[in-house]
């Protein structure tokens, strides 16, 4: 019989999405789908283009995190100019992929998630959203707000433009930064650790509430694959990949941009449009892994910064082996939301980020090139190959998200077979099904490279295919 | 200078708590009449440049962002398109600081959304809170306005400066 069910309208997540659950004649969850229902496009249509538009063409993908495809464009297309960037420009590139790090983790954590973890799974949907977090626990709103407009406004800074800048091209960044700029940024420190620290204290006080769903939000073994740096430590820009198993033994290491083609393939299913990457001698599904905040730091061995440094120490202690929980992608934000802080704050004290050689240039070197960068999300690959003129004649993207698809899948089965039991369920189960997604911090228009309104929609769907009941937020 | 039609930075911090009056506008440049707000915030920081006293933003939507930038002033004018009205038609109502979030979005607030939001997170309430909305025609891809649309500036403008006028004289 068809429910009614009242849920929250806040789309809370980056795309646009639908949730089936199918269940026996039992009325037991028999399997779920999560599915992105946008057209890729982005690959296709910059078929033609100029190889060193690809930049900021590429960067129209997202306007949450189009840092990363500009940074992981401007490599791939780096790699075709056969050229080394200048080492202000890799500074200051980093230093503006950790800015858009913690916007966007701040957006993730205070504006997607906080309704859920601070007012509760089960709260008024009327209520469990950034208005309510802000009527609830005001701090934590301005916390938030700081810390988005912290990441912003570095951005802006650097580029010129909060979203979509301009800033960096094929051989380094547009412009030096100047001193006055770098003393800005320096000015907004210590207001934005105290803001991340609110949040981390906050979030360590309530995370204990949520033992049920750490046990059932994607809490199962995978393998993780990050960006790691030859000492061990975090890196979000440049370095190598390492994929390791769920015991954190390395699978492999050292894979470069140019090599990830030949280790990673992408599967595909009939029920999304966005790929599911795996590691090619695994096989598919067996070679899925995951990407991201958890995969980042159940990797690397160091954060390289000394208050991130004690709290990867913190999280390492949330389980005996690696941190299994997708759940846990929260507190993985946080801290590496402190490092890029620490990181910005640690660029910026090297005098030499102020030098004025923030350009290599060059013409068509090779006919073919790759450049990868870890986004807020994870691990973002761009590969194009030209014609002797240098237009595009072919072009893949691997997304964070596609990589952490097969994951995304398991964790919503495994959610739906431990909330939805005799064909019964609540706004609060469907609200906990939607929310092991919401961990992840999918970016389905980035999956997809498509634009558009991002609506999600769960359907209950009985044995005999009729939808028992389906939820639609516009 | 007071126009924004980027994002505000540090340095601007200092004026920006001296603003009497916000300007928050709204909407899509590249889809026709949309783009009605972001054309009068342009010529609300041409005919405001030399006043201090009031700032300009213009963004594609509103966000839980602008917050601290309403906080900052003791009025806000909102100017929006509106598909509710007639094409054409110009209409200043008041907002008020509903927090009610039915139809919320993380990505995306009504101005008494944020209104109410920047109540809840600064305690801020503002002298003067407005929206000035234009009726669209259209909202096709394209940036030029519909004849309708277009023929409303003047009226829109003559609103805006008189609302501007009055706020700011508290």
């Amino acid at each position: 019989m068809s429910q009614t069910i009242t849920i929250d309208p806040v789309t809370r997540l980056e795309g646009h999405g639908k949730i089936t659950i199918q269940l026996s004649a039992q009325g037991e969850v028999e399997a779920a789908h999560f599915h992105v229902t946008q057209v890729r496009g982005f690959e296709r249509f910059s078929e033609g283009r100029p190889f060193y538009e690809m930049p900021s063409l590429m960067a129209r993908i997202c306007g949450i995190c189009p840092v990363s495809h500009l940074i992981a464009s401007a490599k791939a297309c780096e790699a075709i100019m056969s050229v080394r960037i200048p080492h202000t420009a890799a500074q200051l590139r980093r230093m503006l992929n950790l800015a858009q790090m913690v916007q966007s983790h701040a957006l993730s954590f205070f504006y997607l998630a906080s309704p859920d973890l601070l007012l509760g799974m089960e709260a008024d949907p009327n209520v469990r959203n950034i208005l309510g977090v802000a009527a609830a626990k005001p701090e934590l709103g301005r916390a938030g707000v700081g810390l988005r407009r912290f990441g912003q406004t570095i951005i802006e800074l650097l580029g010129d433009k909060r979203v979509h800048p301009g800033w960096v091209v094929p051989g380094g960044v547009t412009e030096p930064l100047s001193p006055a700029k770098r003393d800005k940024i320096l000015a907004m420190i210590p207001e934005a650790y105290a803001n991340v620290a609110l949040a981390l204290g906050a979030y360590k006080q309530i995370a204990g509430a949520f033992k049920e769903e750490i046990e059932v939000f994607a809490s199962f073994p995978t393998n993780y694959l990050s960006l790691i740096n030859e000492d061990e430590s975090i890196e979000f820009t440049d370095g190598t990949l390492r994929l390791v198993d769920s015991t954190g033994s390395i699978i492999e290491d050292g894979i470069t941009a140019a090599r990830f083609s030949e280790a990673m393939g992408e599967a595909v299913e009939p029920y999304s449009y966005t790929k599911f990457a795996y590691y090619k001698p695994l096989g598919y599904p067996a070679g899925s892994y995951r990407v991201g905040p958890l995969a980042r730091l159940n990797i690397v061995k160091a954060m390289g910064t000394p208050r991130a440094e004690a709290e990867l120490a913190e999280f390492k202690q949330l389980a005996p082996g690696l941190v299994e929980s997708s759940f846990h992608y929260h507190h993985a934000r946080l801290v590496e939301m402190l490092y890029g802080i620490e990181k910005i704050e640690e660029i910026l004290a090297d005098p030499r980020i102020l030098g004025k050689h923030v350009r290599a240039t060059a013409g068509v070197n090779r006919l073919e090139g790759a450049g990868q960068a870890e986004a807020p999300r994870g691990t973002l690959h761009h590969h194009y190959k030209v014609d002797d003129n240098g237009k595009i004649t072919w072009a893949n993207l691997v997304i964070a998200t596609g990589q952490n698809n097969n994951a995304m899948n398991l964790g919503v089965l495994q959610a739906a077979r431990h909330y939805v039991k005799n064909g019964k369920f609540t706004e609060g189960i469907l609200n906990r099904v939607e929310a092991v997604v919401r961990t992840f911090d999918p970016c389905l228009s980035c999956s997809s490279h498509a634009a558009g309104q991002m609506p999600l929609e769960i359907s209950l769907v009985s044995a005999d295919g009729e939808v028992v009941d389906r939820v639609v937020r516009d | 200078m007071p126009s924004e039609l980027v994002e505000p930075t540090q340095s601007e911090a200092k004026r920006i708590d001296n603003a009497r009056c916000l300007i928050l506008a709204c909407g899509n440049t590249l889809r026709s009449d949309d783009g009605v707000g972001p054309r009068l915030a342009e010529w609300a920081a041409e005919r405001f440049r030399e006043d201090p006293r009031v700032r300009v933003i213009a963004r594609q939507q509103y966000t839980p962002d602008l917050a601290e930038d309403v906080a900052a002033a003791d009025s806000v004018l909102f100017v929006d398109a509106s598909v509710k009205s007639p094409a054409g038609r110009v209409r200043l109502t008041p907002v008020s600081s509903r927090s009610s979030a039915a139809d919320q979005s993380s990505h995306e607030l009504s101005p008494n959304q944020l209104l109410g939001l920047t109540r809840s997170l600064y305690g801020s309430i503002k002298s003067h809170a407005m929206l000035l909305t234009v009726g669209v025609g259209s909202t096709e891809l394209g940036e030029s306005f519909s004849q309708l649309v277009e023929s409303a500036f003047p009226r829109a403008r003559g609103v805006l400066e008189k609302a501007v006028l009055r706020f700011i004289a508290g």
